[in-house]
C-alpha cells in the first residue's frame, strides 16, 4: 500500500467489495477474475486483499490466494503481444531482450532471473541443463516468459502474505476477514492436513530412504547428506531422536555425543529449534542419493510425499478382517 | 597420538610459523573482509576454530602469525554480523564457488598411490578405498592420499570444462572468474559478481546439474525424430556442433567419442553388435558428415536408439566433475588464498586462466624453497617437486629439500630427524 501511496482510512466501500470478491474467488475456484473497466479499483484492492489474507495467518488461506492472482497474471498476458509482456517484465527489474534469431525462442533473459522462478518448476524442460544457454542468457518462448512471470507473481504475493508481527485492521477490514475467515473452515470441512501415524512403516519407505536405512541397519558408513537425509525423514514421520541414535549404534564409528546432537539438532530440539525436512527429490538426485525410482517416485517431489502416498496404498491393501 | 607424531607436527608447525612471518604481506584478504567468516584449523588436536571476523587485513594477518593454523579458510557467504553464531550471523549472499577435487574424478591412476588400513584389523591395501575391508568387513580406515601428477592433470582438465561453461554458457567475465590451485589434488573457481550473490541453494544446484549435465535430456536439445513431409516416415535430427550451450556440446562429444571410440567403447555403452559394425565401417563418411549434413539419419543400421546411447555417451565427456555439495553451500568455508595447506606444506596460489594449460602446481606452488631437512621417511612414493624427482623411499632416512621434506612429513609419511 505504501508503495501505492494508499491509507487504509482512505479505503472506499467498492475496493473493500473487491478486496473481498477478489479472496472469495481465490478461495472457492481458485481463480481471480479480471475487472479491468474499473481499473482504479483493481490496482488498489490487490494490496488491500494481501492485507486481509496476511491478517487471517492462515496458512492454507495464503497459499490459495498467492496461487490464484498468479495465475490471474497468466491469463492476462496469454493474450498479449510480446512487447506488452516485455513491459510487464520491467516492473519486476528482469534482464530480458527479444531476439530473432532463435526459433521457436522470442526472448533471452539472463539466467538468474530465469532460474529464481524455475526452479521451482519440475518439468526436465524446465532445467537450465535442458535450454540453450548462452552469454548468460537462457532462451524462451513466450509461453515460457509467461509462466515464469506467473512464477513471480505468485513467490511475490506469498512473501508480501507472509507477515510475521500480528496486523490490527479496522473494524471494516476485520469484518469481512471474519467472514472470509468462517466460509473457508466450512469449505474446507474436516479435510484437514493428517499428520503421520504414530508407528515408523518401514515398507512405505521411498527407495532411497530404504537403501540408507538398510546401509545404517548393517553398519556401512553414510556421506553427511545421506545421513541428514535419513535422520530428517525418520524424525519427521515419527521417529524419536532417542530411537533415531539407537539405529545409529550399530556403526563402527559410532560416537554417541555426536549422533545425539545432529539428531537432536535435526529434531529441531536444539540450536534455531528449526526442525528440519528432509531434501527434495532433485536434490538428492543432485548428490546422487536418489537410486531405483518406483512408480510412485515419478508421481512426487518429496520423499515425504512418497511415504504419505504409499501408507495410503497398504492401507488400502490391508485385509479386511 | 605417538610422542614422535607429536614431535612431527611442532615441527611442521615451527616451520609454517616461519613461513608466515616472512610472507604475511602475500595474504590477500577476500573481498569485503569485514563480512566474511573465518575459520582455522589448529594443528593441535585438529580443531577447528570459526566465527572469526576482522575488519582489515591487519587483522587477519596477525591471527594467522599468532595462532598458525594447519589450515585457513573464510566464508564463501557475505554477512551481518559474520562473529556471531551461525542462526544469527544474517546472511547477505555469497560468491558462487566450484571444487574439482581429484577424489570425484575416476582417474587412469586407479589412485594407486593411495594407501588404506583397516581401523580394525589393520590389512592395508592400495587405490581407491574399498566398500567394506576385504579380511574383516569392518567400513572404518585411515586412509593416505597422494597428489600425483595424473589426478592433478585430470582435474586440471575438468576444470579446463568447467571454466569454458561459465564463460561462454554462463556470460561470467574473466575479471569475474578466479582459478585457483588448491593446494592439494585439485582446483578452485571462485565467481564473484553481484548478480549470483544472492542465488539461493536450489538455483545453485540448477547450475551444479548443468555443470554436470544431470537431467541432461538429447530430445530436449533436438535429438528427435522428425516426420518426413507427406510420408510416414520419421528420420532422426540431432544438434550441429557450433551451437551454443549443452547442444554444440552433445554434438562436439559424440563426434569426439566416435573418432576415437574402438568396438570395446562402443560395447561398454551397450551398442549391439551389428550397429558396431556399421559404425566401424562407416566411420569416415560419419566423420566427415559433420561438415554438411551431420551423421544422425546418414546411415542405415544405426537406429534412433543407438544414437540417443552415443550422444548421452558424447555429453558425459564433456561435462565437468566438480564437487556438488561445495557449490550448492550458500555457508562454505573455503582455503583462504596464499595460505598453506596443511596435508602438503603447498600453498593455494591462484593461476592466470590464460596459460592455465601449462601450468605446474608442483613448480609454482611451492612455499619453502630455502634449505634442506633430514627425515626419516617410512613409506613413500616416487614424486616430483620442480624438476627433480624424488623417492620411492622405505624405511629410510634421507637429506632433502624443505619443500619436498614438509610434503612427507605433512603427508605423515615421514617424520623428523633430530640432529643431536
Amino acid at each position: 500500500m505504501k508503495e501505492l501511496d494508499l491509507k487504509i482510512e482512505d479505503m472506499s466501500e467498492p475496493i473493500l467489495n473487491r478486496a473481498e470478491h477478489r479472496i472469495e474467488e481465490a478461495l472457492f475456484y481458485a481463480l481471480v477474475s479480471t475487472e479491468l473497466r474499473k481499473e482504479e479499483i483493481e490496482i488498489s484492492s490487490f494490496p488491500v486483499a494481501v492485507m486481509m489474507v496476511a491478517s487471517t495467518a492462515d496458512k492454507l488461506m495464503k497459499k490459495r490466494y498467492a496461487l490464484a492472482e498468479a495465475k490471474r497474471i497468466y491469463e492476462l498476458l496469454e493474450e498479449e503481444s510480446e512487447d506488452k509482456i516485455l513491459e510487464v517484465t520491467r516492473v519486476s527489474n528482469w534482464k530480458i531482450i527479444l531476439v530473432d534469431n532463435k526459433p521457436p525462442c522470442e526472448f533471452a533473459l539472463f539466467f538468474t532471473d530465469c532460474l529464481r522462478n524455475a526452479t521451482r518448476f519440475q518439468a526436465k524442460g524446465w532445467k537450465i541443463v535442458n535450454r540453450v544457454v548462452s552469454k548468460g542468457e537462457v532462451y524462451l518462448t513466450t509461453g515460457d516468459v509467461t509462466r515464469l512471470l506467473q512464477e513471480e507473481v505468485h513467490v511475490h504475493t506469498e512473501k508480501k502474505l507472509d507477515v510475521k508481527e500480528k496486523i490490527v485492521l479496522p473494524q471494516s477490514f476485520t469484518n469481512r476477514v471474519e467472514r472470509l475467515k468462517q466460509a473457508f473452515t466450512e469449505h474446507k470441512g474436516k479435510i484437514e492436513l493428517k499428520g503421520f501415524p504414530d508407528e515408523v512403516v518401514i515398507s512405505a519407505f521411498p527407495p532411497c530412504v530404504k537403501h540408507l536405512y538398510g546401509e545404517i541397519a548393517s553398519g556401512n558408513h553414510l556421506s553427511h547428506i545421506e545421513r541428514f537425509t535419513l535422520t530428517s525423514f525418520l524424525t519427521n514421520i515419527g521417529m524419536t531422536a532417542e530411537e533415531v541414535i539407537d539405529l545409529y549404534r550399530s556403526l563402527s564409528d559410532f560416537k554417541e555425543r555426536l549422533i545425539r546432537y545432529q539428531a537432536e539438532h535435526i529434531a529441531g530440539g536444539l540450536g534455531s529449534r528449526t526442525k528440519y525436512i528432509p531434501p527434495r527429490c532433485d536434490t538428492l538426485r543432485t548428490h546422487r542419493v536418489c537410486m531405483d525410482m518406483d512408480e510412485i517416485c515419478r508421481k512426487v517431489r518429496h520423499p515425504l510425499a512418497y511415504y504419505r502416498r504409499k501408507l495410503r496404498t497398504i492401507k488400502a491393501e490391508a485385509p479386511v478382517e | 597420538m605417538s610422542v614422535k607424531k607429536i614431535e612431527t607436527q611442532k615441527f611442521v608447525k615451527k616451520k609454517f610459523s616461519e613461513y608466515y612471518q616472512k610472507h604475511l604481506s602475500s595474504i590477500q584478504p577476500p573481498t569485503l573482509i569485514e563480512k566474511r567468516e573465518f575459520g582455522f584449523l589448529m594443528f593441535k588436536g585438529k580443531v577447528m576454530v570459526r566465527h572469526q571476523s576482522f575488519k582489515d587485513v591487519n587483522g587477519l594477518t596477525k591471527s594467522l602469525k599468532t595462532l598458525v593454523p594447519s589450515d585457513a579458510y573464510y566464508s564463501s557467504a557475505y554477512y551481518e554480523r559474520p562473529e556471531e553464531k551461525m542462526e544469527e550471523k544474517s546472511w547477505l549472499g555469497a560468491d558462487l564457488v566450484f571444487d574439482i577435487d581429484a577424489d570425484h574424478i575416476p582417474t587412469s591412476c586407479a589412485k594407486i598411490h593411495d594407501t588404506w588400513a583397516c581401523s580394525n584389523c589393520g590389512i592395508v591395501g592400495k587405490g581407491v578405498l574399498p566398500e567394506e575391508c576385504p579380511a574383516c568387513g569392518e567400513h572404518k580406515f585411515d586412509e593416505k592420499t597422494w597428489p600425483c601428477e595424473v589426478c592433478l592433470e585430470s582435474a586440471k582438465n575438468e576444470t579446463v570444462k568447467l571454466i569454458d561453461m561459465l564463460k561462454q554458457d554462463f556470460g561470467f567475465s574473466s575479471k569475474e572468474t578466479n582459478l585457483y590451485f588448491s593446494g592439494h589434488r585439485g582446483y578452485h573457481v571462485h565467481v564473484e559478481n553481484e548478480e549470483i550473490q544472492l542465488l539461493d541453494s536450489m538455483a545453485r544446484k540448477e547450475i551444479v546439474d548443468y555443470i554436470i549435465g544431470i537431467g541432461l535430456e538429447t530430445r530436449l536439445h533436438g535429438l528427435i525424430e522428425e516426420k518426413l513431409d507427406q510420408s510416414r516416415t520419421h528420420i532422426l535430427t540431432g544438434p550441429n556442433l557450433e551451437e551454443p550451450g549443452w547442444s554444440g556440446r552433445i554434438a562436439r562429444g559424440t563426434r569426439e567419442f566416435l573418432s576415437t571410440a574402438t568396438p570395446n567403447d562402443l560395447e561398454d555403452i551397450r551398442i549391439k553388435k551389428k550397429v558396431i559394425e556399421t559404425l566401424v565401417q562407416h566411420k569416415e563418411t560419419i566423420l566427415e558428415s559433420w561438415k554438411e549434413k551431420r551423421p544422425w539419419a546418414l546411415v542405415k543400421g544405426v537406429d534412433p536408439a543407438s544414437w540417443r546411447k552415443i550422444a548421452q555417451h558424447g555429453a558425459d565427456t564433456k561435462s565437468a566433475k566438480i564437487d556438488t555439495v561445495v557449490t550448492t553451500d550458500t555457508h562454505r568455508l573455503i582455503r583462504l588464498n596464499n595460505t598453506l595447506h596443511g596435508k602438503t606444506g603447498l600453498k593455494k596460489m591462484e593461476v592466470p586462466v590464460t596459460g592455465f594449460e601449462s601450468f605446474d602446481p608442483f613448480k609454482s606452488a611451492i612455499a619453502f624453497k630455502e634449505g634442506t631437512l633430514k627425515i626419516i621417511v617410512q613409506d613413500a612414493p616416487k614424486f616430483r617437486l620442480e624438476d627433480q624427482t624424488y623417492g620411492p623411499y622405505k624405511n629410510q632416512q634421507v637429506e632433502l629439500p624443505t619443500a619436498a621434506a614438509l610434503l612427507l612429513l605433512c603427508k605423515g609419511m615421514a617424520k623428523v630427524k633430530e640432529d643431536k
